[in-house]
């Protein structure tokens, strides 16, 4: 297995307020990599820094062996043409319809005609469970549903065939049902696309349900990696009061 | 006094990294306006969002600057038994200073204000990092089309500002003070000179540059939460008022003596 993401000795702070300290972790190609760990401790910000939205002070951040911060506009692109992400909240563009939402990223990256960016939307809104609706394709953000909103945002992050999908928290706000279609469909794109995922999230099921990998974020690192039934099972204090949402007083001291 | 000296030094440091962010962006955004695609539909899209929808209160502020100012100096003038005199002393007020800058401060305002908003709320909904997540340049798709509509659609709304400002002028003139409306508008157009509407275009179009860049960089600085959103824009109105008032009379003294 080759890596597609390594990140070394990473060090990344908002003012003084340190988020990594000598950081390592890899993600391997095609799998699907699950990160977990405590609210505001930097689980996001690690997505971001992948994709080069956020700088970082030391240390590196390569993808496939090329450094992220190093990177001039055009590799930037470049990256994000290979890599896509799925926002919390979906973060679609309220001024546009579900199709130009999805097909954003081909009028950026391609020169496809109307013709083909619409056969396209078609293909990744039915893979996402969407189906071909014109009703819901010219729909505005505004006119869907939470579920329906999360899955238009994974429709569009697929549209450019990416290679790797970032997934920050896409099953907050949902219902179980909708946590599990969404969890249903992180593993149907990873073994119809063969892509690799790396997924944020607090919801046990999905990182349990569809990870090969998970790692744990504790004290500004990832101490705690393992398979998802290692990390599931886990006797270390920290993980198993984590996964079973064990309580502890002086937690907060 | 240490404190207050503090006080000072800390808001002089804050001005200068507003000053200093928002003139990066001002350069970002001129450069990635000159790269290919240019981006014409997204620049006429803004004029039409920005200044089209403005005109109402263009309208407004435009007839009722004029009458007001034209009672003033008409009141004024009817005391020196002068009164004929009011169109050639309404008209440099108006043309260089009042209709520049009142458009400015409230035309401008609301189209800072509302991309302040806007960009506000995208930021806050992750939409920025999301045009940026999917290789396109936020700077490019978002500011330079604003900043640009801002600038070219200020100078236009003070063009349509003056002739109504001279309409309600002249009903003024007309109905209050009895100078018949024809002569109040000889006597107005014959007190001008090509530099005064120069430099009323050349204060609308910086003022129309100001609230563009105002309005996106607060909005691009909106940190995170609904409230954020409500702080950025009012600071949007301080910033864009101050800004406008400084810049007013700098422009001001630069052409006076030329004028």
């Amino acid at each position: 297995m080759t890596a597609v993401f390594e990140l070394r000795n990473l060090f990344k702070a908002f003012g003084a307020n340190v988020i990594y300290e000598d950081m390592n972790l890899e993600v391997e190609q095609g799998e699907t990599f699950t990160i977990i760990g405590g609210s505001g401790m930097g689980k996001s910000v690690c997505l971001k820094l992948m994709i080069g939205l956020l700088p970082y002070e030391k240390g590196h951040i390569l993808f496939k062996g090329q450094e992220v911060g190093d990177m001039n506009r055009e590799q930037l692109r470049e990256l994000r043409r290979h890599v896509s992400m799925v926002f919390q909240g979906g973060a679609l563009f309220d001024s546009m319809n579900v199709f130009e939402n999805v097909t954003y990223a081909l009028r950026e990256h391609t020169k496809m005609s109307d013709q083909e960016m619409l056969e396209r939307a078609k293909e990744c809104l039915d893979m996402v469970g969407l189906g071909y609706d014109p009703d819901i394709m010219y729909r505005f953000p505004a006119g869907l549903s939470g579920g329906m909103r999360k899955r238009a945002a994974l429709a569009r992050s697929i549209a450019i065939k990416p290679e790797v999908i970032l997934y920050d928290e896409p099953t907050t706000g949902l219902d179980p049902a909708n946590s599990k279609r969404i969890g249903e469909m992180i593993k149907k794109l990873q073994r119809e696309l063969h892509v690799t995922s790396i997924v944020v999230t607090h919801d046990m099921p999905i990182a349990f349900g569809c990870s090969d990998r998970v790692a744990m974020l504790w004290d500004k690192k990832f101490p705690f990696i393992g398979s998802a039934e290692e990390i599931e099972h886990s006797e270390v204090p920290e993980v198993r009061e984590f996964v079973q949402g064990i309580f502890r007083e002086d937690k907060d001291d | 006094m240490r404190a207050i000296l503090e006080s000072i030094g800390k808001a002089v440091n804050d001005g200068l990294a507003w000053a200093g962010g928002m003139t990066v962006m001002f350069v970002q955004a001129v450069l990635s306006g000159m790269r290919r695609p240019l981006g014409i539909y997204d620049i006429f899209y803004q004029i039409v969002a920005l200044g089209i929808r403005s005109i109402p209160l263009a309208t407004l502020m435009g007839i009722f600057v004029g009458m007001a100012l034209t009672w003033q100096f008409g009141e004024a003038l009817m005391g020196f038994g002068a009164k004929n005199a009011v169109g050639s002393a309404a008209a440099l007020a108006l043309v260089r200073e009042l209709v520049p800058t009142i458009m400015a401060l409230t035309v401008g305002a609301k189209i800072a204000t509302g991309m302040t908003a806007e960009l506000g709320s995208m930021k806050v909904s992750e939409q920025i990092d999301a045009i940026a997540s999917l290789g396109a340049d936020p700077v490019k798709k978002l500011i330079w089309p604003r900043l640009a509509a801002a600038t070219v659609a200020l100078p236009l709304l003070c063009v349509y500002g003056n002739v109504l400002a001279l309409g309600g002028g002249a009903l003024i003139a007309d109905t209050v003070f009895d100078v018949p409306a024809g002569y109040f508008y000889e006597t107005y157009v014959d007190e001008l000179y090509p530099m005064d509407y120069i430099s009323g275009l050349v204060k609308a179009t910086t003022f129309g540059m100001l609230t563009g860049i105002i309005g996106c960089y607060q909005g691009f600085q909106t940190k995170f939460g609904t409230e954020a959103v409500g702080i950025s824009t009012t600071n949007t109105v301080v910033a864009t008022s101050v800004t406008i008032i400084i810049m007013d009379f700098v422009l001001t003294m630069i052409f006076l003596p030329v004028g």
